[in-house]
C-alpha cells in the first residue's frame, strides 16, 4: 500500500501545486478583504468563476477574428489575462461601493454586509450563465487551448519507486504568472505606499483616517488588487482546466477561504502557505483516500476533506498557523 | 374624506368583520368558478391575500386566528375542489406550508439567535431521508433485525422521529461549531450543508444506507386508521398539522424566558454572558429547535414526494430559505410566513406560469426571448436581487418584526399594590413564585 | 468583613503587561473606587473578575471561592454582575425586556414547561414584569417601559445598565464608569442612587470612575492604578493628599493638554 501511495506521489505532487497555487491566490482576495473589513466576501469565487469566463470569451473573440494564428500564444494569453484581471477588478470596486459601502455608511451589523455578499455572488453566477446559455447554447463551457504540449518528468528511470509524472505546458504557465502574482503582491503590500496604507487601515481603520489616510480608497484598492487577482487566476484556471461553468467560484471560493483561514486570516503570506497545502492534501487525497481505507471511500469524499480541516482549524486553533491571537475590547 | 372614513373602518371591528367575510365569500367564488381556467391563478391569490389583510385588522386577536384558521383548513380547500387544478393548487399549498414551517425553524436561528446558519436545508434532508429509508425497502440493507418498509401507519411517529433526529443533527453541528467566532459561523455552515449532501450522495458503500446517488424509492405512503394519504389535497392537512404545532412553539417560546435570551445573545454576547445566559447552550437550543422544525417537514417531503436523493438539498434550497427570512423580516414571524409563501408562491407558480407564457410567444412568433432568459431557470439572480435589495433598502424585511409591548398601566397598579422595590422583597418576592 | 479578595492579579496581553501583581479587598456593604489615569488596567481588572479574560496569573475570590477559571455566565451565577464604560444595551429590546434578561438566573421557566403552558411558569413571568417595572420606576425610567433600549438617552441607557445589573439581584455590583458623558444633574441624581442602592439592596459596590468629586465623596476606600500597577490605596483623604497619585494625574493632566 505504501509502494503504491510512493509511487503515485510525483503526480500528485504535480496536481497538488497546480490546485494549490490557485487556491493561494484565490486565497489572498479572502485574506485582503476580511484584513480591512471583517467581511467574508461571498461573491469573490464568483468573481474568480467570472474571470475564467471573460478570458475564455476573449480568446474565443481572438479565434473568430483571426488573430490566434498570427500572434505567439504567450502574447495572446498575456492580453487576456491583463484584460481580464482589469475588468474583474473594477467589478470588485463596483460591488464593494455598491453593496458594501453603504452598509458601512450606516453600521449595519456583520449579519447583513454577508448577506449582501451571498446576494451579488448569485447575481453573478447567474449573469454569466445567461450570457453563455446565450452566447454558446450552453452554461457549460469549454475553453480553447493555448499551452497543451504534455510533457513527461521521466523520474522513473533515476529513482524507480516512483511513477512518472505527467504535466501540460499550461502547468509552467500556471506556475510562473501565480508566482509572480505572488511576488508582485508581496512588494506591494510591504513596500509601496498603498501597501503600507492597506496595512494601517487593516490594523486600527479609524486611527488610519486620523492619519490622512483616504479609508474609502483603500478600501477600494483592497478590493481591485484582490478581485484583480482572482480574476486573473480564473483565466489560469480555464487554460488549466479546460471546462467550466457558472458554479465552479463556489466550492472552489469555499476551499480558498478555508485557506486563508488555515494560513490565519488577514494574514498575506498566510493565505499563500494555506493554499498550497490545501491543494496538496486534497490531490493526496484524492489519489490515496480509496487506497488507505481499503476501498471504503473513494475520492469523491475529497471535497468533505477541505470541510474538514476548515472546522479542525476553527475549533483548534482559530488564529490560523501563522496568525496571532485577537481580542475583542469590552 | 377619504382618510376620515377609513379611520373610521379601522376602529370599528364590526366593520372590519363584514369586510373581511364578504372579501374571502367573493375571491373563494372567483376561485369556485375559475378554477378550470388558465386564470385560476388570480383567485388564487387574491384568497391567500385575504390572510394578509387579516393580519392588519384591528380586531380581537383570537377571533383573527379562528378566521385565518378557517381560510386556510376549509376555504382555499373547499373552493379550489371543483376543476381539475384542485391537486395542483393544493400541491403548491402544502409546499407553501412545509417551506413556511422551516422558514420559522431558521427565523429562530438566524432572526432571533443572530446566527447565519448557510446549511440550514441539512436538517430538511436528515428528517427526509429519516422516513425515507425506514418507510422504504431500503432498510433492509443494513437493519439486523425488522422487515421494511414500515407500514404507513408509523409515518405519524416519524415526524417526530425526524424532529428528534435533526435536532441531534442540530447539536451535534452547533456543539464544535458555536465555539468559533460569529463570522465563521456561516461558512462553516454551509460546509456542514455539503457535507452532509455529499455523504447522503455517496452511503451507498461500504454499507448502503441512502442508496448512493440512486435515491430511494417506492416510499410508502402514510396511513391513517387505514385509509392511505397519497394526494397533495391529503398531504396539505397533515402539513397544516405540522404547521400549527410550529406556530405554536414559535409564538409561545419567542417571548419566553429563552426567547429573550435568544435575543440577548444576538443583540450582544458579551452583556448577555455578563447577566448569566450560557452562550453556547442558548444557541445549541436554537439550533436544535430550529433543525427540528425542518426534520418534521423533511419527512412529510419524503412521503409525498415517495422519493428523495441528495439534489433536493443544496446550496440554493438553504439559501431560498434565508431569502424567505430576509424578505420577510429577520425576527419577525408573520413576516417570514408571508416571506416564504411569497418566494414559494413565485417560484412554483408566477415563474412557471411566465415560463410558458413566454414558450407560447416564442413559438407564435410574436417575441423572441433566448431560453437561457427563461424566467424559470432566474431563481439564483431573483433570489440575489431579493437579498441585496432587502439587505440594503429594508432591512427589516416586509412585515418588520414588532418587540411584544407589555400593559405598563397595569403593571404601574400591581406594582403600586406592592412595597417599593428594596432589598426585603427583593428577595422574597421572586423566590415565592413556585409556591 | 470580605467579600471580594483579589490576590497578585497579572494579565498579559502577548509581551504587554496589563496589569501588574494587584491586590485588593473589598468590604462587605461597602462602596470601593478603582481610579487611575486612562490605559492603567481598570476596565481589564473588571473583565477579569467577570471571566471576560482569563488572568495571566493570581486568584479572585468571592466569599472564599475562586472565581478563576469560571465561565462569564457562571461568574453571574455567584453574584457579581456589572455595567460596561462603552454601554452594552439588548438595542433592540425594549426597555423592560432588558430587565427581564437581568432576572434570567432567577427564572426557573424551561421551555418544555413554557410550551405545556404551565401556571407556574405563567405566574412567574407575572410577577417578574411587575419586579422588572419596580426596579425601572427605582432607577427612574417607569415612563419607558415599552420603549426599545437603544432610543433611550444617553444617561437613560447608563440607568437601564444599572437596573439591568441590579435585577440579578447580584452580592457584588461593578460598575464601570457610571458617570461618563452626564451633566452635573445627571452625575447628582447618580450619586444618590449609588448610595441608595448600598443600603436597600445591601450589595456591596465596586466602580471606576474619572469624575473624582463622585469619587470623593461616595467612596469608602480607593484604589489607585497607574500603567497596570497599583499605586496607592485609603481612604479618600488620604488619597486626595498622596503625592503618586498627584504625579500620575498631573502627568496626565500635562500630556492631555499638549
Amino acid at each position: 500500500m505504501l509502494q503504491h501511495i510512493i509511487q503515485l506521489l510525483p503526480q500528485v505532487l504535480v496536481d497538488g501545486i497546480t490546485l494549490g497555487f490557485v487556491y493561494a491566490v484565490v486565497a489572498i482576495g479572502y485574506t485582503m478583504v476580511y484584513g480591512i473589513l471583517e467581511l467574508i466576501n461571498f461573491a469573490h469565487g464568483d468573481i474568480f468563476m467570472t474571470g475564467a469566463f471573460i478570458g475564455s470569451g476573449f480568446l474565443f473573440l481572438f479565434i473568430s477574428l483571426g488573430l490566434m494564428s498570427s500572434l505567439p500564444a504567450l502574447l495572446v494569453f498575456l492580453i487576456v489575462i491583463i484584460l481580464s484581471a482589469m475588468i474583474t477588478g473594477g467589478m470588485g470596486v463596483a460591488i464593494e461601493r455598491v453593496a458594501y459601502r453603504p452598509l458601512r455608511k450606516r453600521n449595519a451589523p456583520k449579519l447583513i454586509a454577508l448577506i449582501t455578499s451571498i446576494g451579488i455572488s448569485f447575481i453573478l453566477e447567474d449573469l454569466v450563465r445567461f450570457i453563455a446559455e446565450w452566447k454558446t447554447g450552453n452554461y457549460i463551457v469549454t475553453a480553447p487551448s493555448l499551452f497543451n504540449h504534455t510533457f513527461t518528468i521521466d523520474i522513473h528511470s533515476i529513482m524507480p519507486f516512483f511513477n512518472n509524472a505527467k504535466f501540460q505546458s499550461s502547468f509552467i504557465v500556471v506556475l510562473v504568472v501565480t508566482i509572480i502574482m505572488l511576488i508582485g503582491l508581496d512588494l506591494f503590500v510591504n513596500k509601496t505606499k498603498w501597501g503600507m496604507a492597506m496595512r494601517a487601515v487593516a490594523q486600527d481603520r479609524e486611527t488610519a483616517s486620523l492619519m490622512t489616510i483616504n479609508v474609502n480608497r483603500v478600501i477600494s484598492v483592497t478590493f481591485f488588487v484582490g478581485s484583480a487577482l482572482g480574476g486573473a487566476t480564473g483565466v489560469l484556471f480555464m487554460l488549466q482546466y479546460g471546462t467550466i461553468d457558472p458554479y465552479i467560484g463556489f466550492i472552489l471560493g469555499i476551499k480558498a477561504f478555508t485557506a486563508a483561514v488555515l494560513g490565519g486570516i488577514g494574514n498575506i503570506r498566510g493565505a499563500m502557505f494555506g493554499g498550497l497545502m490545501l491543494g496538496l492534501i486534497e490531490m493526496f487525497a484524492a489519489a490515496n483516500l480509496s487506497t488507505l481505507t481499503g476501498g471504503l471511500f473513494g475520492s469523491e469524499y475529497k471535497d468533505v476533506f477541505a470541510f474538514i480541516i476548515l472546522i479542525l482549524v476553527l475549533i483548534f486553533k482559530p488564529e490560523g498557523l501563522f496568525g496571532k491571537a485577537t481580542i475583542e475590547k469590552v | 374624506m377619504v382618510k376620515e372614513w377609513f379611520h373610521k373602518f379601522s376602529q370599528s371591528s364590526r366593520a372590519q368583520l363584514f369586510f373581511i367575510i364578504t372579501y374571502v365569500l367573493v375571491t373563494c367564488l372567483g376561485l369556485y368558478l375559475l378554477e378550470d381556467s388558465a386564470s385560476a391563478i388570480f383567485p388564487f391569490l387574491l384568497v391567500l391575500l385575504s390572510l394578509l389583510i387579516l393580519y392588519y385588522m384591528k380586531i380581537n386577536v383570537k377571533l383573527k386566528w379562528a378566521i385565518g384558521f378557517i381560510i386556510i383548513a376549509v376555504m382555499i380547500p373547499l373552493s379550489a375542489s371543483q376543476g381539475s387544478n384542485f391537486q395542483a393548487f393544493m400541491d403548491v399549498g402544502t409546499l407553501v406550508l412545509i417551506y413556511v414551517a422551516m422558514s420559522l425553524g431558521l427565523n429562530i436561528v438566524v432572526g432571533f439567535a443572530g446566527l447565519l446558519d448557510l446549511g440550514f436545508i441539512a436538517f430538511f434532508a436528515v428528517g427526509a431521508y429519516t422516513y425515507g429509508i425506514f418507510g422504504s425497502k431500503q432498510a433492509n440493507h443494513f437493519m439486523p433485525f425488522g422487515h421494511y418498509p414500515l407500514p404507513g401507519d408509523t409515518f405519524w411517529i416519524f415526524i417526530f422521529v425526524g424532529a428528534i433526529i435533526a435536532a441531534i443533527f442540530g447539536i451535534l453541528l452547533g456543539i464544535p461549531v458555536l465555539r468559533v467566532r460569529g463570522d465563521y459561523l456561516a461558512i462553516v455552515t454551509l460546509g456542514f450543508g455539503e457535507i452532509i449532501r455529499i455523504v447522503f450522495n455517496n452511503m451507498d458503500h461500504p454499507i448502503n444506507i441512502t442508496n448512493g446517488s440512486m435515491g430511494i424509492s417506492q416510499i410508502q405512503p402514510p396511513r391513517i386508521f387505514g385509509y392511505p394519504i397519497d394526494t397533495p389535497s391529503e398531504f396539505y392537512y397533515v402539513a397544516l398539522f405540522i404547521f400549527i404545532l410550529v406556530i405554536y412553539v414559535v409564538k409561545h417560546l419567542e417571548n419566553s424566558k429563552l426567547g429573550r435570551s435568544w435575543k440577548a445573545v444576538r443583540d450582544n454576547e458579551i452583556a448577555a454572558q455578563a447577566m448569566g445566559i450560557p452562550l453556547v447552550k442558548t444557541k445549541l437550543a436554537a439550533f436544535a429547535i430550529g433543525a427540528s422544525f425542518s426534520g418534521m417537514m423533511g419527512t412529510v417531503f419524503a412521503a409525498k414526494q415517495m422519493f428523495v436523493d441528495a439534489t433536493s438539498f443544496t446550496y440554493l434550497e438553504s439559501t431560498m430559505i434565508l431569502v424567505m427570512v430576509i424578505l420577510g423580516g429577520m425576527g419577525s414571524v408573520p413576516g417570514v410566513i408571508l416571506g416564504a409563501a411569497v418566494v414559494i408562491i413565485l417560484n412554483n407558480q408566477v415563474l412557471t406560469d411566465l415560463s410558458n407564457w413566454m414558450t407560447s410567444l416564442s413559438t407564435a412568433g410574436i417575441l423572441n426571448v433566448p431560453d437561457a432568459l427563461s424566467p424559470s431557470k432566474m431563481q439564483r439572480f431573483i433570489f440575489g436581487i431579493l437579498l441585496v435589495v432587502f439587505a440594503l433598502y429594508r432591512t427589516q424585511g416586509l412585515i418588520p418584526h414588532k418587540n411584544k409591548k407589555v400593559d405598563a398601566e397595569r403593571l404601574k397598579r400591581e406594582a403600586a399594590a406592592e412595597p417599593p422595590y428594596g432589598n426585603s422583597e427583593a428577595k422574597t418576592n421572586l423566590e415565592g413564585s413556585d409556591s | 468583613m470580605n467579600v471580594l479578595e483579589v490576590k497578585n492579579l497579572t494579565k498579559q496581553f502577548g509581551g504587554l503587561t496589563a496589569t501588574n501583581d494587584i491586590t485588593m479587598t473589598v468590604e462587605k456593604n461597602s462602596i470601593t473606587a478603582v481610579i487611575g489615569p486612562n490605559g492603567a488596567g481598570k476596565t481589564t481588572f473588571f473583565n477579569m473578575i467577570t471571566a471576560v479574560y482569563k488572568p495571566t496569573s493570581g486568584d479572585i475570590l468571592l466569599n472564599g471561592h475562586s472565581l478563576v477559571g469560571l465561565k462569564p455566565h457562571e461568574v453571574s451565577k455567584f453574584g457579581i454582575t456589572r455595567t460596561f464604560q462603552n454601554i452594552r444595551l439588548f438595542n433592540e429590546q425594549t426597555v423592560i425586556d432588558n430587565v427581564l434578561i437581568g432576572m434570567h438566573q432567577h427564572l426557573k421557566a424551561h421551555w418544555v414547561g413554557t410550551l405545556l403552558r404551565l401556571p407556574s411558569i405563567r405566574l412567574e413571568e407575572e410577577k417578574a414584569k411587575v419586579q422588572a417595572y419596580k426596579i425601572l420606576k427605582y432607577v427612574g425610567l417607569e415612563d419607558y417601559v415599552n420603549e426599545n433600549a437603544g432610543n433611550l438617552a444617553y444617561g437613560a441607557q447608563r440607568r437601564l445598565e444599572i437596573a439591568r445589573a441590579i435585577a440579578a439581584r447580584p452580592k457584588v455590583l461593578l460598575l464601570d464608569e457610571p458617570a461618563a458623558g452626564m451633566n452635573p444633574k445627571e452625575t447628582k441624581k447618580l450619586t444618590d442612587l449609588i448610595h441608595d442602592m448600598r443600603t436597600r439592596l445591601d450589595v456591596t459596590i465596586v466602580l471606576i470612575e474619572h469624575d473624582m468629586k463622585l469619587v470623593m465623596e461616595i467612596s469608602d476606600y480607593i484604589y489607585v492604578l497607574d500603567h497596570g500597577e497599583l499605586i496607592a490605596q485609603g481612604k479618600p483623604d488620604e488619597i486626595r493628599n498622596n503625592q503618586r497619585v498627584i504625579e500620575a494625574y498631573l502627568g496626565k493632566v500635562a500630556a492631555e493638554n499638549d
